[in-house]
């Protein structure tokens, strides 16, 4: 339970990051790494069956690009 | 409580993100930095339409199956399509529909009767996805959808939108998205249990509805986060109705019996940082809880390897665990006098991990190109992914899967 909350607490801490305007402002022409894409937050087009699955077999889903409802055997 | 403060913080540190997002666009645009017009960029080719065909092939075996009450065989092959077409409308709005065929034979379900191998071994899945996005001046974008599926047993209708919204140097981004799904069961019991009171639902319809907040940061000019979290509300037959349940003191089981609300609660961050040109690392984390008890931690890392610009090859390792549900017990644990019951091992107490390998193929010009339904149009074969992964669970559930993606673009 404690463990549960230090790892709340280091994801807040990491959110405030983006709260306060510590962060470097970036100019587009400055995003060759960033734009790359293997950089890219969204969750792999070829990954959806995967994460399909692991909702199916496990007790927990969302967020991750995979169903929260709907949909036979997912839980 | 500590947990629920947590929580409350996050979604609050959330908003505040938001708040100083707007700011930073009002006080942007006061300055008149970039007019309007600037700001709309061709935000799609209008002459490109990309299409994906994806292809996926699932096989898992185990022991623990809720169709006969946590004992007995979980084998399970599946091979599911997917066909993804985005098409440009014009330059600010996109047409996105995909289909979805799945086919899977389960030796579990064939156990819903005891005639072995019978139609319930078997079983069709086809899914349809429509969706609608429109860029509204150069910040802000919205989406709408609908989506259906149906399966022997089961129909599930969903409707949903999003919205988000960029800051002027598109550094951060602020979305929000809603979802609503409106299913029913046709209802399948176990033989021994059909015509008697046991089978008894309240309910055979399903709804669920999902709110979602997002918020992406660029950090540097390597690292950037993506913090999302959710609140889902389920209510109707939340539990499946050819699950059996054996207890302690009955020869006969019963049909899993569950709440018929859910609440659920996944909140998450994916981290990705540029190590060098050849190395990416992309990392990711999600802490799930539901009022059923179920209590979940799921971190995972992927390394893309860059071998040149346009091959990548990404090992990657997926870890998972879990408490149980409270209304779970194995094969003849649970005790008569319970409300609520269910030997279905998704929801016990459970540690898993996935590991696999992934490659990326999508060269510059193209793998090919030929003309296909189009004499106009040349299509572009542009790239291959396919990702091939062993998933194991620690009640000794394995699961192996396949993946591909074909990529191509109409122009």
């Amino acid at each position: 339970m404690r463990s549960e909350k230090q790892i709340l607490g280091a994801i807040l801490l990491l959110l405030s990051v983006g709260t306060f305007p510590s962060c470097v402002s970036v100019s587009a022409y400055q995003k060759m790494h960033l734009n790359d894409k293997e950089m890219e937050l969204n969750v792999r087009k070829v990954e959806h069956f995967e994460i399909s699955a692991e909702s199916y077999r496990e007790g927990a889903a969302g967020i991750n690009g995979g169903k929260v409802g709907g949909g036979c055997g997912c839980n | 409580m500590e947990n629920n403060i947590l929580k409350l913080l996050f979604i609050t540190v959330l908003i505040l993100n938001f708040s100083q997002l707007k700011a930073q666009e009002t006080r942007q645009i006061d300055e008149g930095t970039l007019t309007e017009k600037e700001k709309v960029s061709n935000w799609y080719n209008d002459n490109e339409v990309d299409i994906n065909i994806l292809f996926n092939y699932y096989n898992q075996d185990g022991d623990h199956s809720p169709v006969t009450g946590g004992i007995g065989t979980e084998e399970l092959q599946s091979g599911a399509m997917k066909i993804m077409v985005s098409i440009p409308l014009d330059s600010v709005s996109i047409l996105n529909i995909s289909t979805l065929a799945n086919v899977y034979s389960s030796a579990s379900t064939d156990n819903i009767d005891t005639n072995v191998s019978s139609a319930s071994s078997e079983d069709l899945r086809l899914q349809m996805d429509v969706g609608y996005t429109k860029k509204i001046g150069a910040q802000q974008s919205y989406t709408l959808r609908a989506s259906g599926s149906t399966e022997s047993d089961y129909v599930s209708k969903s409707i949903g939108g999003s919205w988000s919204i960029d800051s002027n140097d598109r550094n951060r981004q602020f979305g929000i998205d809603v979802q609503a799904f409106f299913d029913h069961w046709v209802p399948i019991f176990p033989e021994e249990l059909r015509g008697t009171d046991n089978t008894l639902i309240p309910t055979n319809k399903r709804k669920s509805y999902s709110v979602g907040f997002n918020f992406s940061q660029v950090i540097n000019k390597k690292l950037q986060l993506l913090f999302s979290t959710e609140i889902v509300y389920q209510r109707g037959l939340l539990s499946t109705p050819f699950h059996r349940v054996y207890f302690q003191s009955e020869e006969l089981p019963k049909i899993e019996r569950l709440p018929n609300e859910k609440l659920k609660f996944p909140l998450g961050l994916r981290v990705n940082y540029f190590l060098n040109d050849y190395i990416i690392l992309r990392a990711y984390y999600r802490h799930y809880s539901d009022d059923f008890g179920v209590n979940a931690h799921t971190a995972s890392l992927e390394v893309p390897i860059k071998v040149n610009s346009f091959f990548s090859v990404y090992p990657f390792y997926r870890w998972h665990t879990q408490t149980a549900a409270k209304y779970f017990s194995g094969y003849k644990e649970h005790a008569i006098s319970e409300n609520f019951y269910t030997s279905d091992y998704d929801l016990s107490a459970i540690d898993s991990y996935k590991v696999g390998l992934g490659i990326h193929y999508t060269p510059v010009w193209g793998i090919g190109r030929f003309k296909f339904l189009s004499k106009k149009k040349i299509t572009v074969f542009k790239g291959i992914d396919l990702r091939i992964a062993k998933y194991a669970r620690s009640d000794g559930l394995d699961a192996f899967m396949i993946s591909t993606n074909f990529a191509f673009t109409m122009e």
